[in-house]
């Protein structure tokens, strides 16, 4: 009972510094998926009608997502003029977030009815037409919940940034340990395990908001998917 | 930074950290095997079945819960060392293979079942002749998924005094030695990448062999 209460008040004493914490991690994961998003989302769409490009940039994206998250920090860090920096945290996220929405785009960009394609190319509609008003919508709703596995698995990953400067909710757990405070660890565990599920949340509530209604029907669950 | 220190360090040190990060892989995820997969059969039968989508979503949020985390809060409940890293990390790898074992079963064509059933098996009989083998390229997945996970908190593990690779990656930061960093992170990828083939490979043959 004493330890709850010390847990409880560790919380309510440093109410500041772990919104700061919040704060910070927050602004790691929205800068790394935000450039993500650009980066893998127009690499899909590049290699979108290439089997042999696609297969080559997703066997890349598979072999950086077997390499421990503790590695690539550790092989980032170790490039001079990167160091213990934001930039290498970003870069590791952004790796990490590669095969998640490179697949979920190629997959459902690909996926689309062969039908559909051609009653847009018959209506006269260019290739860029045909991408960006019927190619990419539907695919919306797989693309989203590749960006949702990604920026889920980015909370995560980016918990352990702290041993490479960030300051973000990892701290408390980091501290924790260094100092075997249990209070401190607990706190950090819960936080970034709520904060987890809540940007889980979140995104799941951007993907049932951005997608058409007139293809939520089916589309929508397929989500996740195998990985 | 200096190449030779780097294999120097690799030479002295490697194969001993190896062999405790795969000690600490490998009967973790023995425990993980030995637990999901009944747990993972179970929640497809009734009554637990009727639950069956709130599971699969609950595991997978699960997996979302940060690796640090999960490794952390075994300290306050069982110290430092070997032993709790283990458990944090048995628990860890158990929720990607549950998930793909009761994802695959749920998977399987209702028709196979019916045909199954009408030919007289004994529910007994439809899991073990036709549930688990149509099922088993999925749950191999699962495991190999289990694996990578588990050979990267291993590195994590090092901070509850478990030892392993992670060992070389956290001194070298604190020390601000890139050549420890280095070693360190080299050869858990390699083990990582290394893993991650074979288990590709094998899962392959797997699928060919039961038809996937």
């Amino acid at each position: 009972m004493t330890e709850l209460r010390r847990v409880f008040n560790y919380f309510t004493n440093n109410l500041d510094r772990i919104s700061g914490y919040m704060l910070e991690h927050l602004i790691l994961i929205v800068i790394a998926i935000a450039l993500s998003i650009g980066l893998w989302v127009s690499l899909g769409i590049l290699v979108r009608s290439n089997k042999k490009a696609a297969d080559s940039v997703l066997g890349l994206g598979s072999l950086i997502m077997a390499i421990p998250s503790v590695a690539i920090y550790g092989i980032l860090v170790s490039i001079p003029g990167l160091g213990l920096s934001r930039q290498s945290a970003v870069i590791a996220l952004v790796l990490y977030s590669m095969l998640p929405i490179l697949r979920n785009v190629y997959v459902s960009l690909n996926e689309v009815d062969k039908s559909i394609l051609e009653a847009a190319k018959g209506m006269g509609m260019s290739d860029r037409q045909i991408l960006r008003k019927v190619q990419l919508p539907l695919a919306l709703p797989v693309i989203l919940a590749g960006v949702r596995v990604a920026t889920v698995m980015m909370v995560g990953i980016g918990t352990l940034a702290v041993y490479i400067g960030e300051r973000n909710l990892g701290v408390l757990i980091e501290q924790g340990l260094k100092r075997s405070r249990s209070d401190m660890i607990i706190v950090g565990a819960i936080l970034v395990t709520v904060f987890v599920v809540v940007i889980d949340f979140f995104i799941g509530w951007l993907e049932s908001a951005a997608v058409s209604e007139g293809i939520k029907s089916d589309e929508g669950s397929k989500a996740g998917g195998e990985n | 930074m200096g190449v030779e220190r780097l294999f120097v360090i690799i030479q002295e040190q490697g194969i001993s950290l190896i062999q405790r990060h795969l000690y600490l892989v490998f009967v973790s995820l023995f425990f993980a095997i030995i637990i999901a997969l009944p747990i993972g059969i179970l929640v497809t039968r009734p009554p637990f079945n009727r639950k069956i989508n709130q599971i699969l979503s609950f595991l997978n949020t699960a997996q979302g819960v940060p690796s640090l985390a999960v490794v952390a809060i075994f300290l306050p409940l069982m110290g430092v060392g070997v032993r709790p890293a283990i458990f944090a990390l048995s628990i860890y790898a158990l929720l990607p293979i549950a998930r793909n074992t009761v994802a695959a079963i749920k998977g399987l064509d209702p028709d196979v079942l019916e045909a199954a059933k009408g030919m007289g098996l004994s529910k007994k009989e439809v899991l073990l002749k036709v549930e688990l083998p149509l099922a088993t390229p999925i749950i191999v997945a699962g495991i190999q998924t289990a694996t990578i996970f588990t050979v990267g908190t291993a590195t994590i593990a090092h901070l509850i005094g478990a030892g392993g690779l992670g060992r070389l990656i956290f001194t070298g930061i604190a020390m601000n030695s890139p050549e420890f960093i280095l070693a360190g992170s080299l050869m858990a990828a390699a083990i990582a990448i290394t893993l991650d083939q074979l288990l590709g490979l094998f899962q392959r043959r797997v699928k060919r062999k039961f038809g996937g």
